[in-house]
């Protein structure tokens, strides 16, 4: 029997990145392999975002390779496998005519193709991810009224609906409570750990999650990968990488 | 007050003014969405030097128009796509950079004369068998293209890089989009003329988003709109010899200060 070929998820090479002549990442090298949870941290303006934005193509890299699946990303078309939530949606503001059925829906539209209905198998799709994250009661608002949180989640559920292999995730840093916050960990965990599904987290607390992740990308311009968590959340690691005058909050559980 | 449909330039009147207002409702939902009215006034102007090298070299001023205005399309989405440009900043140099250069076209053609005025203000009651048919034809493609690509470019308005990461071909739909609304407004300013085709785009759309619906219902609620604007605008341009293109236009106007009493938040 042939041995199952499983490539990684992500493989990266000497990636560099600039942007108006500034250098934002320098020579980045890393793999993540499926079933992971890999935490991105660094300070804000250390492109960690940009990072995310060149494994999605949205940004073209100065130098280096991208394999997605094991295939250079030139060549990769299977881009729904890889559900994206950024950290904000640009648009939505309260008056934008689009209802959270209707969100999570274009979750479905790149594996529809062109000029085609919602099939019985979108439909479930979509109800499956708006129970998932609890939005299903939300369904018919308008996405501009709710809350940071739900909409949070919504966006996660329009990811969710094409059901991608991974998950990249840009936490916003502002407009989320605490408590939204914590159902939201949980959330990923439970993806991760009986979905398997990999999953990237951008995350400014990575205290609260240590215990879920398999690795941390901390990117700082440079980037350094660890695969022991819990070496990346000791206070003086942090300060050290950030920087002396950084300010770090641990959470000493 | 039936009687005006006696008149064959009455019937393609209406008939000119439905085929725009559905159009131009449709399209303009998708540039209103992603903050990009303006590219309806700035192609309007672009319109025009079609419109007066057409009528300078005595060429259809109508296809000198919509060329002008695809030409002008496709530039704007080049400098605000590949290099970054401020969109609004790129719509106001084309805007009164045609301007300028349709009057100097104008100019050399001797006088400003008075077809060049039916194009700024519409004159709908002028449309002949022929505009009909460049109408009907041109005007297929492009409700074919919008709604054939309807939830991708809805996707795209809703958040650009999400429906690119998706896979969503973004670019070219971009570039789909601009055509589209490029052909709709040379189209329609042989209805409501260059000053007034902004109305007819931004307005509709605008005044259903109000009713805070979702998109399916705003964008049929929008065309509604556009329909019942032309109709009531063309009948009291008969009944009371206004000048058609704006009638249209104020009615949009005066459903918009509706749509904001009733939806007052």
């Amino acid at each position: 029997m042939p041995l199952k070929f499983s490539p990684s998820l992500f493989e990266v090479n000497n990636l560099n990145f600039e942007r108006q002549g500034n250098l934002v990442l320098k020579n980045a090298a890393f793999k993540i392999l499926p079933g992971e949870y890999c935490a991105i941290i660094g300070p804000n303006g250390g492109g960690k975002t940009t990072l995310v934005r060149l494994l999605l193509g949205l940004e073209k890299p100065t130098s280096g390779t991208i394999k997605l699946f094991g295939i250079p990303q030139q060549r990769f078309r299977d881009w729904n496998r890889i559900g994206y939530v950024p950290q904000r949606s640009a648009l939505v503001d309260g008056s934008f005519p689009a209802t959270v059925r209707e969100v999570v829906g274009m979750g479905r539209y790149a594996k529809r193709g062109v000029l085609k209905f919602e099939s019985d198998e979108d439909k479930a799709a979509i109800n499956e991810a708006l129970e998932l994250m609890g939005v299903a009661d939300l369904s018919n608002r308008l996405i501009g009224n709710l809350s940071g949180g739900q909409r949070q989640r919504v966006m996660i559920a329009r990811a969710l609906a094409s059901n991608p292999d991974v998950l990249i995730v840009d936490e916003p840093n502002t407009g989320v409570d605490v408590e939204s916050q914590h159902r939201f960990y949980e959330l990923l965990r439970t993806l991760n750990r009986t979905k398997k599904m990999s999953i990237l987290f951008i995350t400014h607390d990575i205290g609260v999650i240590a215990e879920d992740i398999t690795r941390v990308l901390f990117v700082n311009q440079t980037l350094l990968v660890s695969q022991n968590p819990a070496e990346m959340t000791r206070c003086d690691e942090m300060s050290r990488l950030y920087g002396t005058p950084a300010h770090v909050v641990c959470h000493n559980h | 007050m039936l009687e005006m449909f006696d008149y064959p330039f009455m019937q393609r009147a209406f008939a000119a003014g439905l085929i725009i207002a559905v159009l131009a409702s449709l399209g303009g939902s998708f540039i209103v969405l992603r903050r990009y009215s303006l590219l309806s006034e700035t192609l309007a102007h672009v319109s025009l030097v079609g419109v007066s090298v057409g009528l300078l070299f005595g060429m259809s001023p109508l296809w000198m128009a919509v060329l002008a205005s695809l030409l002008a399309s496709w530039m704007i989405e080049y400098l605000r796509s590949a290099h970054g440009m401020y969109s609004d900043s790129v719509l106001a140099i084309f805007l009164s950079g045609s301007l300028a250069l349709a009057i100097v076209i104008v100019s050399m053609a001797g006088s400003f004369n008075a077809s060049l005025f039916s194009y700024l203000f519409g004159s709908i009651l002028s449309v002949s068998v022929q505009d009909l048919w460049v109408m009907g034809i041109f005007g297929s493609l492009a409700m074919a293209l919008l709604l054939a690509f309807f939830k991708e470019l809805y996707f795209i308005a809703f958040d650009e890089d999400v429906a690119r990461a998706g896979g969503i071909r973004v670019t070219i739909l971009n570039y789909m989009l601009v055509s589209v609304i490029a052909v709709i407004i040379a189209l329609s300013i042989r209805v409501v003329g260059t000053l007034l085709i902004g109305a007819l785009m931004v307005i509709p759309p605008v005044a259903a988003i109000r009713f805070g619906m979702g998109f399916y219902p705003t964008t049929l609620l929008s065309i509604a709109i556009a329909l019942i604007s032309v109709v009531i605008g063309l009948s009291a341009s008969y009944l009371f010899s206004l000048p058609s293109g704006a009638a249209i236009v104020l009615c949009l106007l005066v459903i918009f200060i509706i749509a904001l009493v009733i939806n007052r938040r």
